[in-house]
């Protein structure tokens, strides 16, 4: 354990150093996290100028909610993305045989390599969505909220993580994942919306079979509404479950990779 | 001049080649869309559950607009071009254009429409699965001159499309990484195009001002003229302004690639 906390260390110290090289890069990316968060937040002020309540809740409900949503890709961005996104690219080119090599778990070395400072820097922003929403709300949590607000937000990164984990690992059948990747994006667009939307044929598949609604809802509910066991539950153990299939698939494919180089 | 349209023609072709050995990408990314059509269709249906009318429109023609913006999407958006360009340029293959006959934008241009044939006729696969879940959403008007300004309108929006992607290609030989741009490009033209949401919901004077905005002709004018949120001297108002900025954005990348080469260094044989 305490080896991969160094290697983890050594790996955040490496992007960081190399952040500060390329000082403009940082800059660009985190203009580009941060329209991106604009953009969503545009997008529920616009259609709250012609309606006031979308599957019950307040324009101030959806924007925590939204902000909660942002808060756990920005984590993902940050801790996650590059690596992953990068091991399409390597499956394909071959480069992929670097991560083989390396002393310790082919996922962890894989899935962690690289740091985003321009994700985490957005993820306060994000925060601050979160915190202005419940303050427009009048809301007060106390301790306890805070604290199983944040263990969701985990689960939640957990379950993203597999997700992304699941739809690159179709690199290693399709030979590109491009597009694919896209998919995770595509699925992460339901935790942005109120559980209370989802009806018949999509309240079964993307509330109850794919975590994307849940993901976002618990820990969003523990602000609006307080704790709720049932909830927490639910989340922890879908992320249990999907962290075990992220693995199982990616070992899966990872049979079928033949060196590209050389 | 044959000659010449034959160099392109070849282009054309192995572009499908080349597209077509990714078909089950295409594929793939065209089911994915449906899920976004998906949160467009929940997210839009409860907007719409308290109220008759959004925009001056209802929730049928709200949803055929969505459903138009993502089939235009697979026949004439740019897909991953400028990166395309950018690789071409960073790792020198660019050269080989330099010495030979061809002049790049047309064979860039030959490369996209055919990629863009093939990923248009890719996403009829899925929409086909999609349509009996859909076809009760749906609802065009059926006035004649939507039928002949469409053609040019598209025609002229996938030029857009396709002249600023390659304008982003171009920033290639002054900026050594050019994703952070394109993908801030993309939030831009996500919400000016009119993918986010219809531009006619925006507050009038924000409205007016896109309308002067490339962006508004990539996607929202083509999908508003098909799905009628437009009338016919707006349309031929737009069709002006759209070929305007057509010409502006060709001599943009011209501007840009005869600006770049001077900085162009090429090394190797």
């Amino acid at each position: 354990m305490r080896h991969y906390l160094n290697v983890w260390l050594a790996s955040a110290r490496y992007s960081i150093v190399r952040t500060l090289m390329f000082r403009g890069d940082f800059l660009v990316w985190s203009l580009v996290e941060f329209f991106w968060m604009s953009v969503n937040l545009l997008l529920i002020s616009v259609i709250y100028r012609h309606t006031q309540s979308i599957a019950g809740w307040s324009q101030y409900q959806m924007m925590l909610l939204v902000g909660t949503s942002m808060l756990i890709q920005r984590f993902l961005m940050g801790f996650f993305w590059s690596s992953i996104f990068d091991m399409g690219r390597n499956v394909r080119t071959g480069n992929f045989d670097f991560f083989l090599a390396q002393p310790g778990n082919i996922m962890f070395m894989t899935t962690t390599r690289k740091l985003d400072p321009d994700g985490l820097i957005n993820a306060v922003v994000a925060g601050g969505v979160v915190a202005y929403a419940a303050h427009q709300l009048n809301l007060h949590p106390s301790l306890l909220d805070l604290g199983m607000y944040a263990g969701l937000v985990l689960c939640g990164l957990v379950i993203h993580y597999s997700i992304l984990i699941l739809s690159v690992s179709a690199v290693f059948w399709l030979t590109s994942a491009q597009g694919v990747e896209g998919g995770y994006f595509t699925l992460t667009e339901f935790s942005r919306l109120p559980r209370e939307a989802f009806k018949g044929v999509s309240n079964a598949l993307f509330v109850w079979f794919l975590p994307v609604v849940v993901v976002s809802n618990a820990p969003a509910r523990i602000l609006l509404h307080g704790f709720d066991l049932g909830w927490a539950l639910w989340l922890a153990g879908l992320a249990a479950g999907w962290f075990a299939l992220a693995v199982f698939v990616f070992y899966r494919g990872l049979r079928r990779y033949a060196s590209a180089s050389s | 001049m044959i000659a010449s349209f034959e160099k392109y023609r070849q282009a054309f072709l192995v572009g499908l080649q080349s597209n077509i050995v990714y078909r089950w990408n295409f594929v793939v990314r065209g089911f994915f869309s449906l899920f976004h059509l998906a949160v467009v269709f929940i997210l839009w249906g409860a907007a719409f559950a308290g109220t008759e009318k959004i925009g001056g429109f209802d929730l049928r023609q709200t949803l055929t607009y969505f459903i138009t913006l993502l089939v235009l999407q697979f026949f004439i958006s740019a897909f991953n071009e400028d990166y395309q360009i950018s690789e071409e340029i960073r790792n020198g293959l660019i050269n080989q254009f330099l010495l030979k006959p061809i002049n790049y934008f047309l064979y860039r241009f030959s490369i996209f429409v055919a990629a863009r044939l093939v990923t248009g006729a890719l996403i009829l696969l899925p929409l086909l699965i999609a349509l009996p879940f859909v076809h009760d959403s749906l609802t065009f008007p059926v006035d004649g001159w939507r039928f002949a300004v469409i053609i040019p309108a598209l025609t002229l929006s996938a030029l857009i499309q396709f002249s600023i992607a390659y304008c982003f290609g171009m920033l290639t030989f002054w900026f050594l990484e050019i994703q952070g741009f394109v993908i801030l490009s993309m939030a831009i033209e996500s919400v000016l195009g009119g993918q986010l949401f219809p531009l006619d919901l925006l507050p009038e004077s924000v409205y007016r001002v896109a309308q002067f905005l490339p962006f508004y002709y990539q996607m929202y004018f083509p999908g508003a003229i098909i799905t009628g949120r437009i009338d016919l001297t707006q349309a031929l108002q737009g069709l002006l302004i759209q070929t305007g900025w057509v010409i502006a954005l060709l001599l943009l990348n011209q501007l840009l690639w005869v600006r770049g080469l001077r900085r162009h260094t090429a090394v190797g044989g």
